[in-house]
């Protein structure tokens, strides 16, 4: 009996079983940070000195800060080195005598869980590494220091470009009351901006010109189809590519939906100034009546809702397909396997086609944060994480690449905090064109004492693209190229052609309760109703069922938190 | 007296000490964790683990049975379940009858070993190999239209893919109980065969009055066992094969709550869902075992 009740029970078990795993790791944790804890310096470490962000302190000032971490990335990397090893911390030591102490490593898949206990035992390094949410709780426990002086008198020049690269969006994030708690690490918004990918070799072979609207969109998806764009003497070729779930991040319906005004899962301000949820407008419903009509035409794969994103990339890969919705990307992966397999494959971006005399817009979320970096309150020095933040800055410098190598040691993804250029992507773009129109030969990596990551591999692709390496296409088109996948992105920022998700908090108390539910919803209407087993007017029944199962109350959430929070 | 019990508890010493590490093993494992348990009752927060979190008595229960598409959910998981215990007993049984009366060993050999090799396989492959064969040019497809008729969308109709989800599973399982069922006719003497056949019993009445009864027990066994899962209908084969059209007929309990749990990890709902799953499957295992040893008067343990 009791053998077979165990296996009855398994799922309650692994359950509990990482419970007791929990509740082991938690003691060890413990004794692992008091003896870390013990080694601190005294206070009196603090010492006046010049607001130098590289200026060495006179005592050694000890720093706490817990790491999850994977393998180093690069092969030369010597073996068997750890954290504590790293040669970025005896660069610190040397530079600014900052001693890092670990209160614990652990695997990054161990991470998340060792620190939301760390949270609950109060036993918090001086320095963290955290998302929005647990900022947020953090904030309201009042476990954050203020580190506005120290931002403000130490901060490295280069370091307040990033923070605040967008104008100080970001920054106000994670400021409270004119106080700044925490320091943005993020990308430029703009590069999840919708655009759409085009077959132009088919649009060729049937004479046909890049549609700029829906309907001549839809005239070139037909064609498509039935005219044997591939010219291999088979039907074997459908239009749009999609795949099951039609809000992902690649090859879904979020491009079709943005071009007739719909933005489901997003957030858009109302004509009487409250958000609302943009899966329950008209609009969507629009988008899914003419997916039907498409499903109907062939234009979709028949068998695109069972398709995951993994078969939509095949059939792209393989040539079925000519028209597919994403981002600036997909050069870089997955065209160039299809240029690969075609040589006379060729794709390029176009702007999302209008729809009844409107433009396409494209829905952009107000920001993309990665990471946050926040000062425990009781820190002795925030500003010593400060100068670290800066200092990581400095260590990409071009002077500095002769020690700053793997082979050294030198491990960059262990070392916290790691503050990147939102920027670094428009830089690159600028530096590699203004080098390649100037027919240099290397590229200015570095301007104003800002590093621009990745340029010379760009600069490199743009090269040998152009002098006639077709391997390099992928790379070359999607970052470097006038007409390619971010060079058509830019331009689209600067029209300012998109529209704001309006909601960039976490997720409410009903959405976590109610979400999954909500999702199912609709995503089995939608489905259906674009592969025509449900009428379109099951779209007015599943905005009512969304309201009563919770949809009203999230709406209700989102408002409350628009009205506190918006600027 | 005293001092003969004395004397056997010494010498039966050693081997309860033996026992030692083993039930030390069970507590620690089997036991211990059960405390976990009372996550479903309460608001859990991983940061504050189960012995800090706040109370909240049956609401997570509530919460799970209220969710709108729960009665559906659950539906689903006992249909399916259902069809795969009664197929996955009754397949394997039939397939180790015949087997065990072919004649050549080298052909039982082969086509025991080629039916058990599915079972090594793991559904993230086979999944994409019933892909291919169901899909609309697939091989099953292309049968069906060779003889005239429409192809059919069966992965993504609610009536057949329910039907799609079972007969994979007992291909997949059928080996290793039918493995089981021909170790079992081996072990039935021999004797009475050559009784039966004293008796002028045919190869069918042998069957039926001879072999039959002989593996009853581990049939009943497996049955009995497999009950015991019945609200587990094949977690990862459906996550791998479903797609929103078949919800209807496909979510079951462990694809719901695995989108319940990566939505915003709540642990609190799914260890409630754990819970009344264990509750289900003991219910149900203890009724199958009392109505076995009331019929066929076989007991297990």
């Amino acid at each position: 009996m009791k053998i077979k009740l165990y296996g009855g029970l398994t799922t309650a078990m692994i359950l509990m079983s990482s419970v007791l795993v929990t509740a082991c790791s938690d003691n060890s944790g413990k004794q692992a940070a008091a003896p870390a804890a013990s080694q601190q310096q005294p206070a009196a470490a603090k010492t006046p000195e010049k607001a130098d962000p590289f200026g060495k302190f006179a005592q050694p000032v000890t720093v706490t800060q817990v790491l999850g971490f994977r393998p180093p990335e690069d092969p030369k990397t010597p073996k068997g080195i750890t954290p504590e090893q790293n040669g970025y911390l005896k660069q610190l030591k040397d530079m600014l005598n900052i001693d890092v102490k670990y209160m614990w490593t652990v695997p990054t898949e161990q991470y998340e869980q060792k620190f939301s206990l760390a949270v609950a035992s109060g036993d918090l390094p001086d320095l963290m590494v955290v998302d929005q949410k647990m900022f947020e709780k953090l904030y309201e426990q009042g476990m954050l220091a203020d580190i506005t002086d120290a931002y403000k008198t130490y901060a490295s020049p280069t370091l307040k470009k990033y923070v605040e690269g967008d104008g100080g969006f970001a920054l106000g994030m994670f400021t409270r009351d004119g106080k700044i708690y925490g320091l943005p690490s993020y990308e430029d918004p703009y590069m999840s901006t919708q655009i759409m990918w085009i077959r132009t070799d088919w649009l060729k072979n049937l004479g046909l010109e890049p549609p700029k609207t829906i309907d001549e969109l839809e005239k070139v998806a037909e064609a498509f189809v039935k005219n044997d764009p591939d010219k291999n003497g088979k039907a074997d070729t459908y239009g749009l590519a999609l795949q099951k779930k039609l809000i992902f991040w690649g090859f879904d319906a979020r491009g079709l939906f943005n071009s007739m005004g719909a933005y489901p899962t997003a957030w858009l301000k109302g004509s009487d100034g409250k958000l609302m949820a943009g899966e329950i407008q008209p609009e969507t419903k629009n988008v899914l009546a003419k997916l039907q009509s498409w499903y109907q035409k062939g234009i979709l794969d028949k068998e695109w809702a069972l398709k995951d994103d993994q078969k939509a990339v095949e059939d792209i890969v393989a040539g079925k397909v000519g028209i597919s919705f994403g981002e600036w990307w997909y050069p870089n992966w997955p065209l160039n396997l299809n240029k690969d397999k075609d040589p006379n494959a060729e794709w390029k971006p176009f702007p999302l086609p209008s729809f009844d005399g409107k433009p396409g817009k494209s829905l952009v979320n107000k920001i993309r944060l990665n990471k946050v970096v926040v000062v425990n309150k009781k820190a002795k020095h925030p500003e010593a994480v400060i100068k670290m933040a800066s200092f990581y800055n400095e260590m990409e410098r071009s002077k500095y690449k002769d020690i700053n190598k793997a082979e050294n040691g030198w491990v960059y993804n262990w070392y916290e905090p790691r503050i990147y250029n939102p920027n670094n992507f428009e830089n690159l773009f600028q530096a590699v064109n203004e080098a390649v129109a100037n027919k240099k030969d290397k590229v200015e990596s570095e301007k104003d004492e800002t590093v621009i990551q990745g340029a010379d591999e760009v600069f490199k692709a743009a090269k040998d693209y152009l002098a006639g390496d077709k391997k390099a296409w992928g790379l070359y088109f999607s970052r470097a190229a006038d007409d390619g996948g971010w060079g058509l992105t830019r331009k689209i920022r600067d029209q300012k052609l998109v529209t704001f998700n309006e909601y960039y908090g976490p997720a409410t108390p009903t959405q976590v309760e109610k979400g999954a539910s909500l999702d199912k919803l609709m995503d089995e209407t939608f489905t259906k109703i674009i592969m025509g087993s449900a009428p379109i007017d099951e779209f007015d029944k599943y905005v009512s069922s969304w309201k009563k199962l919770g949809g009203d109350d999230i709406t209700k959430e989102i408002n409350d938190w628009y009205a506190k929070n918006a600027k | 007296m005293k001092n003969k019990a004395l004397r056997r508890f010494r010498l039966e010493l050693p081997l309860h000490l033996l026992l030692i590490p083993g039930v030390l093993v069970t507590l620690v494992y089997a036991y211990g964790p059960m405390f976990g348990i009372v996550m479903a009752f309460q608001k859990f927060s991983p940061a504050l683990g189960f012995l800090h979190s706040k109370w909240v008595g049956l609401k997570n229960f509530k919460y799970v049975f209220n969710l709108p598409d729960f009665s559906q959910v659950l539906w689903n998981t006992f249909y399916i379940s259902l069809l795969k215990v009664a197929l996955g007993i009754v397949v394997p049984l039939v397939l180790a009858l015949l087997l065990n009366e072919a004649a050549k060993n080298w052909f039982k050999r082969l086509v025991q070993t080629s039916i058990f090799l599915p079972f090594f396989l793991s559904w993230t492959v086979l999944g994409g190999v019933i892909f291919e064969l169901f899909s609309l040019k697939g091989p099953i497809n292309s049968l069906i239209s060779g003889l005239g008729a429409q192809p059919i969308m069966f992965l993504g109709s609610n009536t057949w893919f329910p039907a799609i989800i079972v007969g994979s599973d007992v291909w997949k399982g059928m080996g290793y109980n039918m493995i089981i069922f021909l170790a079992a006719i081996v072990g039935i003497n021999m004797n009475l065969y050559e009784a039966a056949e004293v008796d002028g019993a045919g190869k069918w009445k042998q069957l039926i009055h001879v072999t039959l009864p002989g593996i009853a027990p581990i049939v009943i066994l497996l049955s009995t066992l497999s009950i015991g899962g019945i609200l587990n209908a094949g977690f990862d084969q459906i996550l791998i094969l479903y797609n929103p059209t078949v919800y209807e007929s496909a979510d079951v309990i462990d694809t719901f709550v695995y989108r319940l749990g990566i939505f915003d990890q709540q642990y609190a709902p799914a260890a409630a869902i754990g819970l009344f799953k264990s509750a289900v499957s003991l219910g149900l295992v203890s009724l199958s075992y009392y109505l076995a040893y009331k019929f066929s008067n076989y007991r297990i343990f």
